[in-house]
């Protein structure tokens, strides 16, 4: 992936889900992290349709876990951030905190 | 003591058109995710709003699995939906031509079982029509691999808006050829059916993807 390419808002926000949850990072987990950390409610749904192009791009790994009986016998599926998706992470805070520099933000009345 | 609640079943429908719009791997997790929320759900609210709550999830899934689809492979869906339209479009005759053929060998109007004939021309036709329609659906969808329901409920869009247009051309001017309301629910009826052909493809890949991991 090139290394201009930055995250979108959720992808980013997706990544720093996965980021923080470490290695208990699966749909549920992840929808609930979002929702509890932006007040936000999210889709199972989107939540893979990001997850999936987060993994094309080489950004997170995905691997299955062991079916259990209160998911109705189906498998978990775990996601880690791979080292070129901590770089996106990097990538993106900076280009946010390059054109944010010097911005009176916190005075602002808009 | 009493012995626990048992455990709330998701609602089958909600679930079943969420597998039918995923690939088997995403269905996996997505609904083994739903199941564990709902249970998890049910513990703490009623029900019936763990329920509502599964199904809220289930479509908006889908609506989020069919964008996916759609801007995983715009082209080649937009072709195969496109080249499914020509052929529903160019054949639309057909089952009129077809069931009058059969009713000339017979030579209807010349023996007793004059009313079974006008039967045959009054319901022959819209049968062989959902048929043609099912079958158009099955051919669509064995094109469109892993995405059979995406293409095929674009063409029956496609097809119900090309209808409405239709419809409201044809009725609005006192043309002679105005279509009717029993022609336009008929037709209504063939973009359904062509849906259902998708879901019947869908489904025989299912059954084989599962009869082939289970060996």
């Amino acid at each position: 992936m090139s290394n201009r390419d930055y995250l979108g808002e959720f992808e980013h926000i997706v990544l720093l889900a996965v980021l923080r949850l470490d290695d208990q990072a699966y749909g549920v987990t992840v929808r609930r992290e979002i929702e509890v950390r932006t007040k936000r409610e999210v889709s199972i749904g989107a939540i893979y349709a990001t997850l999936d192009r987060l993994e094309a791009k080489g950004y997170v790994q995905s691997r299955a876990g062991d079916p259990t009986p209160e998911r109705g016998g189906r498998s978990k599926r775990f996601f880690r951030v791979t080292a070129e998706g901590v770089s996106a992470i990097n990538r993106t805070h900076r280009a946010i905190r390059s054109l944010a520099a010097g911005l009176d933000l916190l005075g602002s009345r808009l | 003591m009493r012995p626990p609640a048992p455990r709330p079943r998701p609602p089958g429908i909600a679930a079943w058109l969420v597998s039918l719009f995923g690939s088997a791997d995403q269905a996996e997790s997505i609904l083994g995710d739903l199941e564990e929320e709902v249970s998890d759900m049910a513990t703490k609210s009623a029900a019936v709003s763990a329920r509502r709550w599964y199904w809220r999830q289930s479509l908006r899934t889908i609506a989020h699995l069919a964008g996916t689809g759609v801007r995983n492979a715009p082209w080649p869906l937009a072709g195969i939906v496109l080249v499914g339209f020509l052929l529903q479009w160019f054949s639309a005759g057909l089952p009129g031509r077809v069931i009058v053929a059969i009713l000339r060998t017979q030579r209807p109007y010349s023996n007793l079982h004059y009313g079974f004939y006008i039967s045959f021309l009054d319901y022959g036709i819209p049968i062989t029509g959902a048929i043609q329609s099912i079958l158009l659906g099955c051919l669509v969808a064995a094109f469109a691999r892993q995405r059979e329901m995406i293409a095929t409920t674009a063409l029956s869009f496609l097809g119900t808006a090309s209808i409405g247009l239709l419809f409201l051309d044809t009725s609005g001017h006192g043309s002679r050829f105005a279509y009717s309301w029993p022609f336009v629910i008929i037709e209504l009826m063939n973009q359904l059916a062509i849906v259902l052909g998708g879901v019947i493809v869908r489904e025989i890949r299912l059954a084989l993807r599962n009869r082939l991991s289970r060996t």
